[in-house]
């Protein structure tokens, strides 16, 4: 009888204590879950208690619990800036224009479609895209030269339009902030003389050559198809762009940065064929506007 | 300049080693075991079944569907249950490697982006410095809500509700 009650005892130890080791994929499945049922699309409103953000001296963002939107803003302006640095975007207005086009209608169909979203294309033969908060996304010329129509096009933005919604990124810079803290109590934080915003993102935008972890691009590859095919567009766009990119050998440079920092794309095909099964066979098929894909001009 | 000559070489030599599959018929691979279906639809009449690792010859492309050859049969599968290239990823790094030849890097093996010399590697971006004009033009190209609206009608784009999917169950499974 007492033997019963202490493995009892100990079971409810063991599923008590189960949450609080997990406690941070729990957050996300429950945030995940809310987020599929949850219709509306509303951008929450920036909390006003955050008086220090206009200071420069004093700006840093909270190390738990939202971000207020005006942070997100000047985090993401300061990385898509320094991205910018590295390469700048392609001269061709027609291109920025039609991708701003194309990111802007596939990005209303986020759950954050008030934000002041940016889109561009960037000079360099890498093959890569990019997502920084506040809706900035940049996508590589070399990436671009991959795609054969519009549909593809949507897909890509929307796997990145899905880092900005699920503020994966913004996590990212928010966990760092609070190890910060932790080191802060050992050693006396030495101000390199950077901007605020600068201080927290790190280097340059080293924020993406780290990368983030694989279930939150697996989440922006399942978010992204459904982005698209929301907006009108065929769900495979993604999904044949990363067959293509699987075709591309690991050894190539062009593919180096994003090979080393997402999953195989053998992997992102075969966790969507998990989640896509047969649930979008229903969708009409798409024109994914009627053979208007910009193509680019010679070099 | 040298540098930039080889980038062309490389890049041409890329595509080339995409676009001539695609001329031609291309390989794949079953990557997993389906239902060969006579018309590229769920409720179309099964014809052959096509079995994980088959050799598959691809015709074209429908939607979500994929008109192949198999063993002097044709049919329509889903697109993710086939892989581009005649023996999965490896075959397909063959054909990539076709690039590799025409840079001289074949055989190095894993080549580490950090070198630099072009494109976007991890010293590049690190050493970022931040360039406002850039970040400026890019902002001005920013377009209003109405204006994508407007672009997708032009372009018979009408959104339409669809479900977010569900984490696969592999991703549940998978403790962190």
């Amino acid at each position: 009888m007492s033997k019963n009650i202490i493995i009892r005892i100990a079971l409810l130890a063991l599923v008590a204590f189960q949450p609080i080791a997990n406690a941070d994929s729990l957050r996300d499945r429950l945030k995940e879950l809310r987020d599929r049922n949850r219709p509306a699309k509303q951008e929450p409103q920036p909390a006003p208690n955050n008086a220090s953000a206009s200071e420069e001296k004093e700006f840093k963002i909270p190390p738990i619990g939202p971000i207020p939107l005006e942070d997100e803003v000047r985090l993401g302006r300061q990385i898509a800036g320094n991205l910018l640095g590295a390469a700048p975007l392609v001269k061709d207005d027609m291109l920025q224009q039609y991708v701003n086009r194309v990111g802007r209608w596939v990005a209303l169909q986020s759950d954050r479609p008030d934000l002041k979203w940016t889109f561009g294309v960037i000079q360099t033969d890498d093959i890569n895209a990019f997502a920084a908060p506040g809706g900035y996304v940049f996508i590589t010329r070399g990436l671009y030269a991959t795609l054969k129509d519009e549909g593809e096009l949507a897909g890509v933005l929307g796997h990145e339009i899905a880092h900005v919604q699920q503020k994966h990124h913004l996590k990212v810079l928010q966990k760092s902030q609070l190890l910060d803290m932790g080191a802060n109590i050992l050693k006396k934080r030495v101000d390199k003389g950077g901007s605020a915003a600068q201080r927290i993102i790190g280097s340059g935008a080293e924020i993406f050559s780290r990368g983030l972890d694989k279930d939150a691009e697996f989440e922006a590859d399942r978010l992204g198809v459904i982005l698209a095919a929301r907006a009108g567009y065929d769900a495979w766009g993604l999904p044949s762009v990363l067959q293509e990119i699987s075709a591309v050998s690991s050894s190539d440079n062009a593919v180096g940065m994003l090979f080393k920092t997402h999953p195989h794309p053998d992997e992102r095909l075969s966790r969507l064929a998990d989640a896509m099964g047969e649930r979008l066979d229903s969708l009409k098929t798409s024109d994914n506007g009627k053979g208007r894909f910009y193509k680019l001009a010679a070099k | 300049m040298t540098i930039s000559k080889w980038m062309w070489i490389t890049l041409s030599g890329l595509l080339w080693g995409l676009a001539i599959p695609t001329l031609a018929q291309q390989q794949g691979v079953a990557v997993k075991s389906d239902d060969i279906k006579a018309e590229p639809f769920k409720d179309a009449k099964t014809v052959a079944a096509l079995n994980k690792g088959d050799s598959v010859t691809i015709l074209k492309k429908q939607g979500g569907w994929m008109e192949i050859k198999v063993s002097q049969r044709k049919g329509w599968v889903r697109v993710l249950s086939v892989r581009k290239g005649a023996g999965g990823s490896n075959a397909a790094a063959e054909i990539a490697g076709v690039a590799g030849v025409a840079t001289g890097r074949a055989g190095t093996g894993q080549v580490v982006s950090t070198t630099g010399v072009r494109g976007l590697g991890e010293e590049d971006l690190k050493s970022a410095k931040f360039n406002e004009e850039e970040l400026k033009k890019a902002e001005a190209a920013a377009i209003a809500p109405d204006q994508a609206k407007q672009f997708a009608a032009k372009g018979a784009l009408t959104a339409r509700q669809v479900n977010w999917l569900p984490t696969s169950k592999t991703v549940a499974s998978e403790g962190r």
